[in-house]
């Protein structure tokens, strides 16, 4: 194959994995109803694999709805453990979500396979960040790149950005396991990524393995969460809300929840999540983020949403902070840096407050003022702001200009 | 993003070099709100474009170090030093071809330096939201800003800033 052939082979399956890309993304924030009868269906079949009979099935508005019967229902739905003793010897002795798990665990590993790479990502994962079609002229492998506009797009989307917000607002993080949420639409990452590997000719499936991904594809594509249990199944339908804004370094269609005039996810039954920039918050900050609520609450991000939606001005001026002192910040002519000391429960640690002025001006005429913390050993704002761009006050002095 | 480039490309030298001039050179834009028309000031010393700081190399000789010798050219389309967390804006070094060469490759004591460019002729740093901002000849270590990490567990030490 000549080298321009290569490269318009390269573009062409390059469009057509963003377009699988953004399909399976707008199947992860979908916010229409779930499709009963196709879920159901995909369910039943499901179930057969495993020799079950067929499930009663319960529909509920919201995730948080499905956990209250889950929970209060452990026979139906046992804990879920993982600890070698106390498994039973043979798969056909595990709870029946532990079994359709397992028939998963052995797909993506036959899937993998055949993609020749796995999916998982360790602590150290960053996505690719260079725009694909550079990628392509510049030799990427052609893996690498559906890796970084599907699987990777997918992932930072639908599961770090919208599955995990949904998870702290309807799972309490404290307590023990119970159950196992199947993750419907919120799994169009993974499902997504097997499916273009597919659809792009780069890999070849058995057929067995096809078959199974796509019943997972098909509830992907049509419900929410769901709870198998012994003889009942429990299904969360879609929110009826989501709201969105890109992600600043997307590259790829990437977004995050984000609302700062209500909720970001709302269900049928008004279970509600909030976020701001894609910061999980609890909805004091949205509607009373008063100093005494930022004071007392522990989450720093949480805090650090809350200052910023009354504005650093108001907070110091609310909370009282100590005023160290003030000084002209150079290189930034009619600005001012103001140094205040904070509350020991607010950040934790020592630290002084330092309140800064942009030198660019905002769209709307107004010069953006935001907050950094400093340690609190300073006492000249010049210095505390040299310190943080690792300088002494003396050479910070020296700054001609600042944009 | 493609960058359209007019048929005889204004050098960078220009000493009257305006915003309007520079996007029109690089391609790269700006927000509508900047003043296009004013003169871009060049700085030969201590400069910050928002959460980045260039540093006359003088300033930070025994904590910035070179890790290796590879440096590269800044070709025409700009480079990107530093992509912002909200907003997704980049910082670009733009030069004219042949006069500005860059490296990551540094060592920090600060751990803040990102880069070190060292040019011959003018350079620009472009930035949607900050505008341009002209760098003169000499060698400069670029860096970012950090604050004072306030977790109460986890890392103890600073967090960058992403502006």
């Amino acid at each position: 194959m000549t080298p321009v052939s290569a490269l318009s082979q390269g573009a062409h399956r390059l469009a057509l994995a963003r377009r699988l890309s953004d399909e399976w993304r707008a199947h992860g924030l979908a916010a229409r109803p779930a499709d009963r009868p196709a879920a159901e269906a995909a369910v039943v079949a499901l179930y057969r694999l495993i020799d079950a009979p067929a499930p009663e099935f319960v529909w509920v508005p919201s995730p948080t709805a499905a956990l209250s019967i889950v929970h209060d229902d452990p026979h139906t739905f046992p804990p879920v453990h993982f600890q070698g003793a106390n498994l039973p010897k043979y798969p056909e002795g595990w709870p029946l979500t532990a079994q359709l798990a397992n028939l998963v665990q052995d797909l993506r590993r036959g899937l993998d396979r055949a993609v020749g790479h796995g999916v998982s990502r360790g602590s150290w994962w960053r996505p690719l960040a260079i725009p694909a079609e550079r990628a392509l002229t510049t030799g990427v492998a052609i893996p690498a790149i559906i890796d970084m506009v599907v699987g990777d797009a997918l992932y930072a989307t639908l599961h770090n950005c919208v599955r995990a917000l949904i998870r702290a607002e309807s799972m309490p993080t404290t307590g023990g396991t119970d159950g196992m949420t199947w993750y419907g639409q919120h799994d169009a990452h993974w499902i997504g990524h097997y499916d273009a590997y597919a659809r792009l000719g780069l890999a070849q499936y058995r057929r067995s393995d096809a078959e199974l991904l796509a019943l997972l594809a098909e509830l992907a594509r049509s419900t929410g969460w769901w709870w198998p249990g012994e003889g009942r199944c429990v299904m969360a339908e879609r929110p009826t809300e989501v709201h969105t804004e890109p992600l600043p370094d997307a590259l790829n269609g990437e977004v995050r929840l984000h609302r700062d005039d209500g909720p970001a996810v709302r269900f049928a039954d008004d279970t509600q999540v909030h976020a701001l920039h894609g910061t999980h918050v609890p909805t004091w900050v949205m509607t009373d983020p008063s100093v005494e609520r930022i004071h007392a609450e522990r989450n720093i991000e949480v805090r650090r949403s809350a200052i910023e939606r009354i504005g650093w001005d108001t907070y110091i001026a609310q909370a009282r902070l100590r005023h160290i002192a003030t000084s002209g910040d150079p290189g930034n002519p009619g600005s001012a840096l103001h140094l205040y000391d904070v509350p020991r429960e607010l950040w934790s640690r020592p630290a002084r407050l330092l309140l800064v002025v942009n030198g660019s001006v905002e769209p709307d005429g107004t010069h953006r003022r935001y907050g950094l913390s400093v340690p609190a050993h300073f006492d000249d704002p010049v210095a505390a702001a040299g310190w943080t761009y690792g300088l002494s006050g003396e050479h910070y002095a020296r700054l001609a200009r600042r944009t | 993003m493609t960058t359209t480039m007019p048929a005889t490309p204004t050098p960078l030298t220009t000493p009257t070099m305006t915003l309007a001039d520079l996007t029109r050179r690089s391609g790269l834009d700006v927000l509508d709100h900047l003043e296009r028309q004013v003169t871009i000031p060049v700085v030969d010393g201590l400069q910050a474009q928002g959460d980045l700081i260039v540093v006359p190399y003088a300033f930070v000789t025994r904590a910035v170090t070179l890790t290796s010798g590879n440096w590269s050219e800044v070709p025409a389309a700009g480079v990107e030093l530093l992509r912002s967390a909200a907003g997704g804006n980049p910082h670009t070094l733009v030069a004219d071809p042949g006069t500005c060469r860059w490296t990551r490759h540094v060592r920090d004591t600060m751990g803040l330096a990102i880069a070190m460019i060292e040019t011959s002729a003018v350079a620009y740093l472009i930035h949607p939201e900050h505008g341009g901002t002209g760098i003169a000849p000499g060698r400069y270590v670029v860096r970012r800003q950090r604050e004072r990490n306030t977790e109460r567990m986890g890392w103890r030490g600073d967090r960058m800033i992403a502006d």
